[in-house]
């Protein structure tokens, strides 16, 4: 898998689109998971999405391979959303898609939608250096060092971010949380 | 309220640790103290359950989908980009400039560098005549007979296969002077190579409805057609795929053609040498043939009932693999006669009308004019150089003449 991904690496370094193609399929989920999240709607995630794979095919022959690509890539789709959400700020977060596939059971899944929905608008209400370690932490699942390396910021600082983070999330989310729990 | 016993900042630490704790990523020692806060603190207990759900919820959330094309989408975008910067490295060079903090010097050492360069590229041309162009072409018309000779080779090629694939399906009677056809054809000198050939092009056009219409006519003049065509419109800029079928030996032709629509941007020619499997094939064939007709005549001479649905079978199952293998057989002839095109073509966009500035021209221009310049000084310095060695002798002489001059004077000092 590493290999292969190391010599689509090296093909779309010499302009190569087809593999270049191969690597934003490869890589498109977590990226626009990610940049939907960060924007809270779906056309600046579209917006920032493409923005990061184009500036990350620009810059492909400044990649050092001591880093993961995964890695890199996060950080310039971090970088290209939160650009996007400085530019445009105060965005009313979006209703999300509804071509969901047939529930079981309508009432769970109706319940299910609506806690993803009030997830989605509380994380959106983060201030954005929040917003962006609870994402990459709890969203995207990645370790606090990568994120680390992602933000450019010291672990410490993404520990002590994070925790603010959930604290603000716990108040959002205060109704939900004594339900569930 | 009670639990707040252990002191207060040591209970603000602890809670400000309880949302790493939860994701084991404090160190050991760390982790002990929450650990031993948590049994004596129900606050920080209820903070720890509250926090957990808090997680919980997040990490529950359903990752969304990707849209529709977005690779796609992305790949359009890249396209464009490199549509529009012919050379990619050009402008990031140019951007490098200003942050390396180059100074006048650099740049003028850079500058005249450059000029040299391109003095010393022009002066070798000069000296080489006849170099670039002429061998280009000359290559080019290589290939173009190499495309023809295949293409006729080719043709004569099918005129043989067709015969026996005509009817595979025709009396099993036959299959014996098929066979001895055959026979002499596997003795030839050398075998007829059978490729497939395939191209690829990728182009920019300057309107997409003429370049499709023209695709079209030169398929169909050369006597193929278009297998296969999409379109699609993106922000103005329509672009298509469209997939042509021409016979084999039209292949270089219409591969030109089609690249003189518009601007180039990718090419690919393939070929696949199918010939070894070509004649393995025909030989398998021949020697099923040959199976089934001698079991069509075990099959008249059998007079069980058992032995005939034996040799029934058989004979069902040989005619079945003939005719597997004839499919493959007339696939690949398919595929040799026709061979196929792809061509991508993209509507030039609308952001740059017929491109303001010809950068190869101003090169050209630059080029000329210093060029002008290196030889009028080199004019001048030939001129400087001839005239020094007209004057040399004279020089020499006047030196000597000046020497012998001054021994005399001073010979003329002494006696005085």
């Amino acid at each position: 898998m590493a290999v292969g991904e190391r010599e689509l690496i090296a093909r779309s370094c010499t302009g190569d689109l087809d593999a270049f193609e191969e690597l934003v399929r490869a890589h498109q989920a977590h990226i626009y998971n990610l940049t939907y999240r960060l924007t809270g709607n779906h056309e600046d995630a579209s917006d920032a999405a493409q923005d990061a794979f184009v500036r990350a095919f620009q810059a492909l022959s400044r990649f050092r391979q001591e880093a993961a690509f995964s890695t890199w890539l996060y950080r310039i789709a971090t970088n290209a959303a939160l650009d996007l959400v400085r530019r445009r700020p105060a965005v009313p977060p979006v209703e999300l898609p509804v071509d969901h596939p047939a529930p079981n059971d309508p009432e769970a899944e109706v319940h299910r939608r609506e806690v993803s929905r009030r997830v989605h608008a509380a994380v959106g209400q983060l201030p954005v250096e929040y917003r962006t370690v609870v994402v990459l932490r709890d969203l995207q699942g990645l370790a606090y060092d990568q994120i680390a390396k992602i933000l450019d910021i010291p672990v410490g600082t993404v520990r002590s971010r994070l925790s603010r983070g959930r604290d603000a999330l716990k108040v959002l989310l205060t109704d939900l949380v004594t339900a569930e729990g | 309220m009670s639990g707040q016993t252990t002191g207060r900042s040591e209970h603000d630490i602890a809670r400000d640790r309880l949302s790493a704790f939860i994701d084991g990523a404090l160190t050991a020692a760390e982790a002990a103290h929450v650990e031993a806060h948590l049994t004596g603190c129900p606050a920080c207990r209820a903070e720890l359950s509250q926090l957990r759900a808090t997680v919980t919820l997040v990490r529950e959330v359903e990752a969304v989908q990707v849209p529709d094309g977005f690779a796609a989408a992305v790949r359009g975008r890249l396209e464009q980009l490199s549509a529009t910067t012919p050379r990619s490295t050009w402008p990031r060079w140019r951007l490098a400039l200003p942050r390396a903090g180059w100074t006048w010097k650099t740049t003028a050492a850079a500058a005249s560098l450059a000029l040299v360069a391109v003095f010393a590229v022009n002066l070798a041309r000069e000296m080489v005549p006849s170099t670039r162009g002429d061998r280009l072409s000359s290559r080019n018309a290589r290939v173009n007979e190499g495309f023809r000779e295949g293409a006729e080779r080719d043709s004569a090629v099918r005129g043989r296969l067709e015969a026996p694939l005509a009817a595979p399906g025709s009396k099993v009677g036959q299959s014996d002077e098929r066979s001895a056809q055959q026979v002499p054809s596997a003795g030839e000198p050398a075998p007829f190579r059978r490729v497939i050939r395939t191209g690829q092009v990728a182009l920019e056009v300057e309107k997409f409805d003429v370049a499709a219409r023209r695709l079209l006519a030169i398929a169909e003049a050369a006597g193929g057609f278009v297998a296969d065509s999409s379109y699609a419109d993106e922000g103005g800029t329509p672009r298509g795929t469209f997939v042509l079928r021409v016979p084999a030996g039209h292949f270089g032709e219409v591969v030109r053609q089609v690249e003189g629509l518009g601007v180039v941007q990718r090419r690919q020619i393939h070929g696949q040498d199918v010939t070894e499997e070509f004649i393995d094939v025909e030989a398998r064939v021949r020697n099923l043939e040959r199976q089934e007709a001698r079991l069509l005549t075990f099959m008249d001479r059998a007079t069980k009932i058992a032995d005939l649905m034996a040799v029934q079978n058989e004979v069902t199952r040989v005619r079945g693999e003939i005719e597997r293998l004839t499919g493959r057989l007339r696939f690949l002839t398919n595929r040799v006669d026709l061979a196929t095109i792809q061509a991508e073509v993209s509507q030039k966009p609308k952001k740059t009308p017929g491109g303001f500035w010809d950068f190869d021209q101003t090169i050209a221009r630059i080029q000329a004019a210093f060029l002008n310049t290196v030889r009028e000084l080199l004019g001048v310095t030939e001129g400087i150089a001839a005239f020094a060695a007209a004057v040399l002798p004279l020089v020499v002489l006047g030196a000597l003449a000046w020497g012998l001059l001054r021994r005399s004077q001073r010979r003329a000092d002494r006696v005085a």
